[in-house]
């Protein structure tokens, strides 16, 4: 669904990304992986249309990202930032119905049917409840889960996530984790989900991407890719890499320096 | 409060403002057809020394409390102000310099110093678009507030040096110049005025949505389809002609910018297709409100707008900022 | 009152003690009211420095200049080598330098119409000069007086006196109030104060103030640089916006050119005069 090729991309004089080329096959979970400075937001920002390369390009469905209009990019794709800060005292129910814009005229107003939208993925993220509150002052995961329910009312074909679970604690990590393996076995949402945690990698996607210093290290099926060789070439640091049968997934055991 | 209690509310305070001053004028007479207008004081006072201040009230009012919303949304910084980005002072800078440099000249019914002003103004947007446009990528809202503050301060101190070159009398001309004054006393240059915040207003018809984005970031805001350059440019240019024709018709007047945007919101929420209506029907409301307190509170003198703006702004916005560090 | 009389005997005592010694030689002055003072009794020759201000004598074209009120330029002052320098007595910063250098200095104080006169006895006194200053102080009052006694018994015309607004338009006018030395000379011309009621020096006035108490003469006062390239015609037709004013309808509305409408000097009897007859034209 989205093809990502020999994208370059440098700030000025500094390189960040060097030749990247991947694909996300439609109704699929990939991880972008890979340590911090690695140019992972970067490419995030590229494949959402947001930044454009210096090289190469990003097609959804064949079409060229940077054929189509801002709205139609939103409407194919939404992001879900790894911070969200609203300035102002937005409601919960505000910042999701924001996720309505790309589906609106230039003067129109959200409607009946826009409402059930928000509504629904209200009740999708479990944050119906909070729909009132000002989105200032709920925790870490409650803001996460209301971001995503927003990027869900743009009704795209995909969902690109920034680190989702960085800036939060072990429960709602897992919160996050369980809610984005629903919301696909549900909808069927593509996924790309950029992070440098291998664990939630491991429990989430069904395809990784290894990216260091700019360029794919490898790429494939979680359980090919996920290797103590990779590991050790991704973070220089020796790790174990186990099957467990209680968390039914991949984990990561970091043992030493490498 | 929907808009339409602030449009009641505006209606209200534009037919009643006229007829209240230190004057007791009589309406009958004022708009009796049978005395000759060269003759009719009551109407002279009604038509030429009244109207045209509510009116010139209600634009400047409107046009700085709009441009504060739009700059407070654009800069996603809430103490963000009409004066932020140096805009306001560029109008200073040319009122001083038509004031101090300039013979005397008129076009229309409009003194050089209106014109001037307005002149002044749009120098310092060109400048602080220039800045931004520089980047292709769109502002970046630090480098933004940083240009406009040591634009501010550069102005301000331009501002210091012709006040300083020129002679006794001229800086005292400056000096009362600076403090404002809404006494239009005549309807060329309020129209004059319109002509910029007309512009402005299909800028903001455009943008209330997209501020509601912006202000969550300019990624956020383009991922969901928000052209941000584009929106940030009309905002910059809007609010920055916005604020021009305001300080150029009456001078520097604080406050408004600030406080009636927060005001409008505790009342009304934060989305800006309410925000900025509303704002810029209060800011109309409150302005003629100060100017009448103005003008009749210590009759026969008349304050300076400016101070009963700051005076009533003042207090208040200590009071929000406490509310909101609590 | 009574202190404004114990001050000025305690100066004079001062100045007495003070001119026992040499009277002074090299004299700077930075305000333009006691220049012209000090030419008017004929010591001109005596200034070795003005204020920046300074316009007349024509003389003091070619007298070294050395700031004013804001911005007395120190360095340029001593570098004059004085033996007395007369200075605002707000100016306390540069008081103090004087001290410092043990050079004389004289406090000017600005005040009304009646203490002009007051301050050229005191002036003269001090820089050894008493009876010249004697004299023009002498002329002055009675040449204010005589011109007291030539309107007395006409009618006072009710008159705002403008000494400030923006050009062309009737924006931000400043008008004399009821106290002040613009009051003094027009109540002296046989004009009545406008805003007597207002004890102010000066009054921002606006359009419905003068719709409301109907001036029956307008004056309006125009110097500095800038009153040179002044459009009279112009500027008149900008009072055509107020046509039911006494003082528009009647075509009684004046512009005033001249620095001696602001120098509370000798030439306040000229500025007086002036005013005069413009109030009550033979």
């Amino acid at each position: 669904m989205l093809r990502i090729s020999n994208v370059a991309f440098a700030y000025g004089d500094h390189p960040i990304l060097h030749d990247v080329s991947f694909a996300v096959p439609r109704g699929r979970i990939v991880g972008l992986l890979g340590p911090n400075g690695s140019g992972k937001t970067t490419l995030l920002r590229i494949i959402a249309g947001t930044l454009p390369p210096d090289r190469g390009h990003v097609e959804i469905d064949g079409v060229p990202v940077t054929s189509l209009s801002r709205r139609a990019i939103a409407r194919r794709i939404a992001v879900v930032p790894q911070e969200t800060h609203s300035t102002f005292d937005f409601t919960v129910e505000d910042i999701v119905l924001m996720g309505r814009y790309p589906h609106l005229g230039a003067f129109e107003l959200e409607g009946p049917d826009d409402r059930a939208i928000a509504r629904d993925v209200l009740q999708a993220t479990g944050t119906l409840a909070l729909a009132p509150r000002r989105f200032a002052t709920l925790s870490g995961g409650e803001k996460q889960r209301v971001v995503i329910a927003g990027a869900l009312a743009q009704a795209s074909d995909a969902l690109l996530l920034d680190e989702p679970t960085a800036s939060l604690d072990l429960g709602a990590q897992l919160d996050i984790a369980a809610l984005l393996t629903r919301l696909h076995r549900d909808r069927g949402t593509t996924m790309v989900v950029c992070t440098h945690d291998l664990n939630f990698a491991a429990s989430l996607c069904s395809e990784l991407v290894l990216i260091r210093q700019g360029r794919i290290l490898a790429q494939g099926a979680t359980a090919d890719v996920l290797t103590p060789a990779n590991v050790s070439a991704l973070y220089d640091v020796q790790a174990d890499v186990v099957f467990h049968p209680g968390a039914k997934h991949l984990t990561v055991v970091p043992i030493a320096r490498a | 409060m929907t808009i339409s209690a602030f449009g009641a509310l505006l209606a209200a305070v534009c037919l009643l403002a006229p007829l209240v001053g230190s004057t007791h004028i009589s309406l009958a007479r004022a708009f009796s057809r049978s005395v000759p207008f060269a003759d009719n004081v009551d109407a002279q006072i009604f038509f030429i020394a009244r109207l045209p201040r509510v009116i010139g009230a209600a634009l400047v009012g409107a046009g700085l409390a709009a441009a504060g919303v739009v700059f407070q949304a654009l800069l996603r910084n809430p103490l963000a102000a009409p004066e932020t980005l140096g805009v306001s002072i560029g109008a200073s800078v040319g009122a001083v310099v038509a004031i101090t440099l300039l013979p005397a000249f008129s076009i229309g019914g409009i003194s050089a110093v209106p014109v001037a002003s307005f002149t002044g103004s749009l120098g310092a947007l060109a400048i602080v678009y220039g800045l931004s446009a520089a980047r292709r990528r769109g502002m970046s809202s630090t480098v933004l507030l940083l240009g406009g503050v040591v634009l501010t301060s550069f102005l301000g101190a331009i501002l210091t040096l012709i006040q300083y070159l020129s002679d006794f009398t001229q800086t005292f001309r400056t000096v009362r110049w600076l403090m404002g004054s809404l006494d239009v006393g005549s309807y060329p240059p309020i129209v004059a005025a319109l002509v910029p915040l007309a512009i402005a207003g299909v800028g903001y018809a455009m943008l209330p949505r997209a501020l509601d984005l912006m202000s969550l970031g300019p990624d956020a805001a383009a991922a969901r389809g928000v052209d941000v350059v584009r929106a940030e440019r009309v905002a910059l240019v809007s609010a920055s002609l916005s604020t021009g024709a305001a300080v150029s018709l009456a001078g520097p007047i604080g406050f408004i910018g600030i406080v009636v945007p927060h005001l409008v919101r505790l009342m009304v929420g934060a989305d800006h297709r309410l925000v900025l209506p509303a704002s810029a029907l209060f800011g109309a409301a409150f302005l003629i409100g100060c100017d009448l307190i103005a003008r009749t509170a210590f009759a026969p003198l008349e304050l300076p707008v400016g101070i009963v703006t700051a005076m009533i702004g003042g207090p208040f916005f200590l009071w929000l900022l406490f509310r909101r560090t609590r | 009152m009574i202190r404004r009389t114990v001050v000025l005997a305690l100066t004079l005592a001062t100045i007495t003690a003070l001119s026992a010694a040499e009277p002074p030689k090299r004299i700077v002055s930075l305000i333009p009211a006691v220049t012209e003072m000090i030419f008017a009794m004929g010591d001109g020759a005596r200034l070795v420095g003005v204020s920046s201000y300074d316009r007349y004598p024509p003389q003091v074209a070619s007298i070294a200049r050395v700031g004013g009120l804001l911005d007395p330029n120190v360095e340029r002052l001593l570098s004059l080598r004085p033996d007395l320098v007369i200075v605002y007595n707000t100016q306390q910063e540069l008081t103090q330098r004087l001290e410092r250098a043990a050079i004389p200095f004289y406090l000017y104080e600005h005040r009304g119409l009646p203490d002009i006169t007051q301050t050229v006895r005191a002036v003269g006194a001090r820089i050894g000069s008493a009876e010249a200053a004697n004299r023009v102080a002498a002329k002055m009052e009675s040449d204010l007086d005589a011109i007291r006694q030539s309107v007395a018994g006409r009618p006072r015309p009710k008159t705002l006196l403008v000494f400030g607004r923006d050009a062309g338009s009737l924006r931000n006018i400043d008008a004399s109030g009821g106290y002040g030395f613009l009051h003094d000379m027009l109540d002296i011309a046989g004009g009545e104060d406008m805003f007597a009621d207002i004890t102010k020096q000066s009054v921002q006035t606006t359009t419905e103030m003068i719709l409301a108490r109907r001036p029956d003469v307008i004056i309006e006062l125009r110097y500095g640089d800038s009153a040179q390239s002044l459009d009279v015609k112009r500027e008149l037709s900008a009072w055509d916006a107020l046509p039911s004013v006494p003082a528009v309808r009647n075509h009684r509305v004046y512009i005033l050119v001249g620095d001696e409408f602001v120098v509370p000097g000798p030439r306040v009897v000229d500025a007086t005069r002036k005013l005069a007859q413009a109030l009550h034209p033979r």
